[in-house]
């Protein structure tokens, strides 16, 4: 029995040993060859047997305490593993003593070690408590069976240091020492199996590819039903879900990232996955072409939902605009109008109460016409700009380089006639890049070329200013912005302090 | 002085030909469109073309394509192009074939009966007449330090932008309430702070002076 149970740690030891877990497999082995040697006589001076094999059971609290990393962690682990070592050698040099002295040195010694093995159980028992799921997957069985063992040594070992005979009680001891062993061993074996299961992942991948299938695949595989798999989206630069959403790890999780020329996607899970980091690797490989896969499927979510997004922004916008207009109109231009008749009937009433009122009315009247002019021009080029009309896009672009502050080279490539919500868009990039130059950017020189290829049509305003502008903060390029989107373009702000601002939209337009 | 209108707007069609008729001008047609246009200044060699830009049936450029045409085969009627907006570029396009005989007004000047047919007159004359506004821009985007406008006085600045409209010294002199020989030191000092060569007949001066604002 007892060589049986040496056996299964110096077998668990080598196979910690193999996994590349060395101060773990250190520990198991010493701790066979420990419990083997006590169970036989030895040719040494019993003080000397007692502070080396007689060490066994403050070995195991060690192993226990350090399992699975082969360190302990806390330092009340620490203190504890320290204080069952230092019982070991003076409860086993106490005959060196006086007879009294040894007395009370086995008594105190006893509680000591009493003591020790209580904390054991009752640290364990708080970590198992305190573990994730994925964690107390792997030290669920070797913790239970440290604990058991634990106990029934707590209760054997005073009776046999009181000289009592409890044979049934050291069986006991001895099977359940036995099952240490074993549930370490299985531990481990299971570890190695889990790699294994990576296999399996590729066949369920190559069968099935589906988003929530993959971040599935991967929780099982891995044991942790918290992982969760972000996938790189190079527009957020950041990792998001299949909705969309940002993966960020979470309270108490960790994150691998997978790069396959470049990120390609991340893992939020459980740490204790980092016990086993061949397992994560391989995983991870397994899953990559699958991973890259729905990396671009969450590109292509992500696009979809920008551009369900900038559409709702601009049925949004377009609402506001008809109600400034339907205001602007009505305070306005109806006002302006409304007057004009009232003065000219005034006028007319003057005609013959004062004449000489009559002509500055008149004045009155036609500045008041005058006054509704402006304003329904303003409104006009707010709809539509005329120009586009009369002219279309590359004429316009003229006109806004004959109006800019700088000289404004054009450059022009423009076939064939382009969708009118391109052109407007098209102008509005222009015009707004334009003004934001005579703002701010302080530039002598600028240039817009455009050009139509492949089926999208390319504006793009450079100039030779300060730079620096920041699409985040301006709200008339985050407009633009979304109003290139809203025409499956993207817009492209290149804008480095000192060298000049270069806004590129590319607009779809077959 | 023989005029023909081109306007698709019949009221303000009927409106500039009864403004012109009051103001002693022989309104001989008034079309719709471009290609009536052309026929009519073909067959009647008016003084003094009256266009809108936007006429049938595109409504878009026809008008200053007519009038660009014109210009190409008939130079001796002048062009005064009406636009409801300011338009830098088309003035630049329309000075591509000089500025004698040329005009560019906004449709509101219409309504200031003097001003409307003194311009019609100058054009008609073989002068130019181009809208303030028009001018004001020209003038607006030179306005950063350091170009060369900023050595002008103001007045010398105010001279400029009449002379850019294509007003004669005299029509500049009594703007300004000023002695004409007064307005012609100021040219001379104009032209010598921009670095233009001095010229003799106004057209030619309105050119060079515009082509200076939009250089």
């Amino acid at each position: 029995m007892s060589i049986v149970a040496g056996a299964g740690f110096v077998v668990a030891g080598l196979v910690a040993w193999r996994s590349r877990s060395g101060r773990l497999g250190f520990l198991l082995a010493a701790e066979g060859v420990l419990w083997t040697l006590y169970q036989v006589p030895l040719p040494v001076p019993p003080e000397v047997a007692a502070v080396t094999v007689g060490a066994w059971p403050a070995l195991l609290a060690h192993l226990v305490m350090a399992f699975p990393g082969g360190r302990l962690g806390s330092r009340t682990s620490r203190a504890v593993v320290a204080l069952g070592y230092a019982c070991v050698v003076v409860m086993g040099l106490r005959h060196l003593a006086g007879p009294g002295a040894c007395a009370v040195i086995r008594d105190v010694g006893t509680a000591v070690l009493v003591f020790v093995g209580v904390s054991v159980i009752v640290l364990q028992a708080r970590r198992l408590r305190g573990s994730s799921v994925a964690r107390r997957r792997l030290l669920t069985p070797v913790l239970v069976a440290a604990v058991v063992a634990t106990a029934l040594f707590v209760v054997w070992k005073p009776v046999a240091v009181a000289g009592g005979s409890a044979p049934v009680l050291a069986l006991a001891v001895q099977v359940a020492f036995a099952a240490v062993g074993l549930a370490f061993l299985w531990s481990l074996v299971r570890r190695r199996m889990d790699r294994g299961g990576v296999a399996g992942l590729v066949v369920r991948l190559s069968g099935e590819p589906h988003p929530a299938t993959l971040q599935t695949a991967l929780a099982e595989t891995l044991h942790d039903p918290t992982l969760r798999v972000g996938y790189w989206v190079p527009e957020s630069e950041g990792y998001l879900d299949v909705g969309g959403r940002p993966v960020l790890p979470e309270p108490g999780q960790v994150v691998t990232e997978v790069d396959r020329d470049g990120p390609l996607a991340v893992l939020a899970h459980d740490p204790a996955l980092l016990d086993n980091p061949e397992l994560i690797q391989a995983a991870c490989a397994a899953a990559s072409l699958a991973l890259e896969n729905e990396r671009l499927t969450a590109e292509l979510r992500v696009r979809l939902r920008q551009l369900a997004d900038s559409r709702a922004q601009v049925v949004r916008a377009a609402e506001a605009e008809r109600r400034r207009l339907e205001r602007d109109l009505h305070d306005g231009v109806q006002q302006r109008l409304l007057a004009i008749p009232l003065t000219l009937s005034l006028a007319e009433a003057a005609l013959t109460s004062g004449p000489e009122r009559v002509r500055p009315l008149i004045g009155e009247a036609r500045e008041t016409a005058f006054a509704a002019l402006d304003e329904v021009r303003a409104l006009a080029q707010g709809i539509h700009p005329p120009i586009l009309t009369e002219r279309g896009l590359v004429g316009a672009v003229q006109e806004l380089a004959a109006v800019a502050p700088v000289p404004v080279a054009i450059s022009s490539d423009v076939a064939g006639e382009l969708p009118v919500e391109v052109e407007t868009t098209a102008y509005y990039v222009v015009a707004e890049a334009l003004a934001n130059l005579a703002k701010h950017a302080a530039a002598d020189r600028a240039s817009v070329s455009i050009s139509r290829a492949g089926g999208r049509l390319s504006v793009a305003v450079s100039d030779n200013g300060r730079g620096g502008a920041d699409p985040e903060r301006g709200s008339g390029l985050r407009g633009l912005a979304g109003r290139v989107e809203t025409n499956g373009g993207s817009l492209r702000v290149r804008s480095l302090p000192g060298q000049g601002t270069r806004i590129e939209a590319m607009l779809p337009c077959a | 002085m023989r005029v023909v209108i081109a306007e698709d707007n019949t009221l303000l069609r009927e409106g500039v030909a009864r403004l012109l008729g009051e103001a002693g001008f022989e309104v001989v047609a008034t079309v719709e469109d471009a290609s009536a246009l052309l026929e009519e200044v073909a067959a009647r060699r008016p003084d003094v073309a009256v266009v809108d830009i936007r006429l049938p049936p595109t409504r878009t450029d026809e008008g200053l394509r007519a009038a660009q045409e014109i210009r190409r085969a008939h130079p001796s009627t002048g062009v005064l192009v009406l636009s409801q907006y300011v338009r830098v570029s088309y003035t630049v396009e329309l000075l591509g074939g000089g500025a004698r005989g040329l005009g560019y007004l906004l449709k509101d000047r219409v309504s200031d009966l003097a001003e409307f047919a003194a311009a019609v007159r100058q054009v008609g004359r073989g002068g130019s007449a181009f809208d303030p506004i028009v001018v004001d821009q020209l003038v607006g985007r030179r306005a950063h330090e350091g170009d060369s406008l900023h050595t002008l006085t103001d007045r010398e600045r105010a001279v400029l932008a009449l002379m850019a409209e294509g007003r004669t010294n005299q029509a500049i002199a009594e703007r300004l309430v000023i002695a004409e020989r007064t307005v012609e030191k100021h040219c001379t000092s104009i032209f010598a702070k921009l670095g233009l060569p001095a010229r003799a007949d106004d057209h030619r001066r309105v050119l060079a002076v515009l082509r200076y604002l939009n250089a």
